[in-house]
């Protein structure tokens, strides 16, 4: 009696993203239950049977409690394997620690390679995620990874409400140069690069521009927003080249610590930001944030990876 | 020693370093902090090259962060190099899916219980039954689950240190719920999953998921204390020393109790009664159960098959769903305890909902002073101002979890245990390589 549909689970705290997707695939989110005891342990419970199931599980991670998320997201998908889900997939459009991908420094971790390992044992078949901060990170998973980008859904958004015609596309640092410059190329623009020296994590010292960026519509373009440091800096730097105005396009808008302020007081017009990672809360403190939409993307990667076609037309293409 | 580092998580840095002082060595330094977005980062501040690695991190504040910091810094010191990795778990997380479950959860909010000035030993929390987010369905149950009006006014006026006895419910059943399976054709699950048994379906088993990413995060050997179920050693595919309190506990009981001989052990729940009788038997003293049953005991309907009684039994369905609010647990005792000294034994405490309504029947039966020794004293939530309010008259507890706290508010109410002698031991000798087994029999 199985029907092996599609069943969409999100975790209850941040389901704005999967109900947007939800709605694109006229499917209602599984009910279940995340409840926590009082040691601060988490109990989970499905509502309804997921035997012989095709599962889905979308999890936003915003700032602050990533580790809470990440313990409720093994626990959600430990729960849907121990009931004999045919296959999970795990939807995570920001990915936890992507930062610690390398070991840096003696004795550093490797967090996102833990991260890899952890889904994995906890019994994940499948991950989508979108701009991971380095595409290697798919190397550390023995498990197909999908790694969608922002960038289709980006490109519409600059055609439709910013005259690109007169526009620069500038990588806030040397990282970022190649997904700029395809940026770029998929607009046809040209294209400047802002070199910065960083002394500490979250922290920026001197940054030096490389390009002509006078009386342009600068468009900044990164795959990570936090404390937003970088972009206030960058802001600084290409209007003291004569650029007529900035504005940041980050795919996964995190927002975190005195973003709001850094941003609020930042010579930036607007920063836009998909909603990968949810931060509904902060648009109300701050009316430069914009927000793209990636809902469509990921919910037609759901239904394309559910029928089994191929999910490589979203990597160029954004669906309506 | 050779090759032994010891590592200490954020949980509990005085046990580490307690530890450490035992082993006479130098705690090794560990830089955990956070990014601005909630992430972890973890820094070692020495070599861990071809070393023995001990990691000291509890289960307790926020349990979750604790976890990942533990797993984080494991695979630190894996991809370190590290010879081996020992991950020393205190209290382990995730030991036990817990048995009472909270107040009607309010719309899926954390619920932990707030201070209250009174608190009636006499009602369970909360009964399984079927849950639902509508908030206004778990108030009307909690005012009607405690007790009627007239025995709430009583017990208020009750000298809580010394309870009046108060058992006699004047309440009469009016529903037959006992065999859900003879009026219902399927058992009643409603959109979490819950059936009117309390059982849940597709809940999730954590206990083999917290174990697998130990191993995953490249731990080599566990060493934890007391562990809530004995099988959880099963779920692993490395080694897991299994410390147990039971000595400590016993020479408490010994050196501590006047006339230690004529008291009685008493287990709270029939679970822990394997873990009472062991003390028991080792000190010899005679032994006590308290039986929990969930809720009212009806006459037993035998089960009806035939289609005529259909109607009888949705009518019944109808007066069983509306009679929930009427059910409330009840406590026996399985021995006698009057005028006499009891010693409750119980391995972990979070709400303390079971053993402050087990010292209140206890003294109710008429017993003379009653100690409560607990392995693991996380007292989340009101559950110190509880015990503090309850008939328990000492705590004895040891320092799996930090402990300040609860000595601040209880004094000389609660008496703390070290453990980190037994911790020390355990790493010293599987260091070198020496049995273990007998920290089991002898304590430290």
């Amino acid at each position: 009696m199985s029907t092996n549909s599609i069943k969409l689970l999100a975790s209850d705290v941040h389901r704005g993203l999967a109900e947007l997707c939800a709605k694109r695939l006229g499917i209602r989110i599984t009910p279940s239950e995340l409840k926590r005891e009082s040691t601060g342990e988490i109990q989970y419970s499905i509502g309804e049977s997921v035997r012989d199931e095709d599962i889905f599980i979308l999890c936003q991670i915003g700032s602050g409690e990533v580790n809470d998320r990440v313990i409720e997201l093994m626990i959600m998908i430990n729960a849907c394997k121990t009931a004999s889900a045919r296959r999970i997939t795990v939807i995570l459009p920001n990915f936890p620690y992507a930062r610690q991908d390398r070991k840096d420094k003696s004795r550093a971790p490797i967090t996102a390679k833990l991260m890899a390992d952890m889904l994995t044992t906890a019994g994940c078949d499948h991950v989508i995620t979108m701009d991971l901060h380095a595409s290697q990170i798919q190397g550390f998973f023995d498990i197909p990874v999908d790694n969608l980008y922002a960038e289709p859904s980006v490109v519409r958004y600059i055609k439709e409400k910013i005259d690109y015609k007169q526009s620069i596309i500038i990588s806030p640092d040397a990282g970022g140069a190649k997904r700029a410059a395809g940026l770029a190329d998929r607009l046809d623009l040209n294209f400047a690069l802002i070199h910065k020296e960083r002394a500490r994590a979250n922290e920026v010292s001197r940054m030096v521009l490389v390009g002509d960026v006078s009386d342009k519509i600068c468009v900044i373009v990164d795959d990570m927003a936090d404390t937003c440091g970088t972009l206030a800096k960058a802001a600084e730097v290409l209007l003291e080249n004569n650029a007529k105005e900035v504005i940041a396009i980050v795919t996964h808008g995190i927002l975190s610590g005195n973003a709001i302020k850094n941003i609020n007081q930042s010579k930036l017009k607007k920063v836009v930001c998909t909603n990968t990672v949810p931060f509904e809360d902060k648009i109300k403190l701050c009316d430069k944030l914009d927000t793209i939409d990636v809902s469509a993307v990921l919910a037609e990667s759901i239904r394309r990876l559910h029928n089994g076609e191929s999910i490589s037309y979203l990597f160029k293409n954004a669906p309506l | 020693m050779r090759d032994l580092l010891v590592l200490g998580g954020t949980s509990h840095p005085n046990l580490t370093k307690s530890i450490c002082r035992n082993l006479t060595i130098q705690q090794t330094e560990v830089l955990s902090k956070k990014f601005s977005n909630g992430e972890t980062s973890i820094e070692i501040s020495e070599s861990v090259r071809e070393k023995d690695v001990f990691i000291v991190q509890s289960s307790c504040g926020h349990v979750n962060d604790n976890f990942l910091e533990l797993l984080i810094t494991i695979a630190a010191c894996k991809t370190a190099s590290a010879k081996r990795v020992t991950a020393v778990l205190p209290l382990f997380p995730y030991s036990r899916q817990p048995d009472i479950p909270f107040l009607p959860s309010l719309s899926g909010a954390p619920s932990i219980s707030e201070t209250k000035e009174y608190y009636t030993f006499e009602s369970a929390p909360s009964t399984p039954r079927p849950l639902s987010r509508n908030s206004e369905s778990g108030k009307e149950l909690t005012n009607n689950s405690s007790s009627s009006p007239l025995e709430k006014k009583i017990i208020n006026n009750n000298n809580l240190k010394m309870p009046i006895p108060n058992r006699s419910v004047n309440f009469q059943p009016k529903a037959i719920v006992t065999n859900s399976a003879s009026v219902n054709f399927l058992p009643q699950v409603d959109e979490n999953g819950k059936t009117e048994s309390g059982y849940k379906q597709w809940i999730s088993p954590n206990g083999t998921l917290i174990a697998n990413l130990l191993t995953t995060a490249g731990a080599d050997r566990l060493v934890t204390m007391d562990l809530h179920d004995p099988q959880f050693q099963g779920f692993f595919n490395i080694p897991v020393d299994n410390l147990y309190s039971r000595p400590l506990l016993k020479h408490y009981i010994m050196d501590y109790i006047p006339n230690y001989q004529e008291c009685i052990i008493v287990s709270p729940d029939s679970g822990g009664a394997k873990r009472a009788t062991a003390i028991a038997d080792s000190v010899g003293c005679s032994f006590a159960l308290i039986h929990k049953e969930r809720r009212a005991k009806f006459a037993n309907q035998p089960p009806s098959t035939s289609s005529s009684s259909m109607s009888v039994s949705m009518s019944q369905q109808k007066s069983l769903n509306s009679n929930y609010t009427t059910m409330i647990p009840t406590t026996m005792l399985v021995g006698d305890v009057k005028d006499k000294v009891c010693v409750l034994i119980d391995d972990l405490v979070d709400t303390s909902y079971t053993i402050t309504r087990a010292a209140k029947l206890l003294k109710d039966e008429g017993a003379k002073y009653v100690y409560a020794l607990v392995t693991h004293g996380v007292f989340s939530g009101d559950a110190i101002n509880r015990i503090k309010k309850s008939g328990i008259d000492k705590l004895v507890t040891t320092n799996s979890v930090p402990q300040s706290e609860h000595v601040a508010i209880l004094g000389d109410q609660i008496e703390v245990l070290d453990v980190s002698r037994i911790f020390a031991e355990s790493i010293r000798r599987i260091n070198n390589g020496e049995s273990v087994s007998m920290l089991f029999d002898y304590g430290w």
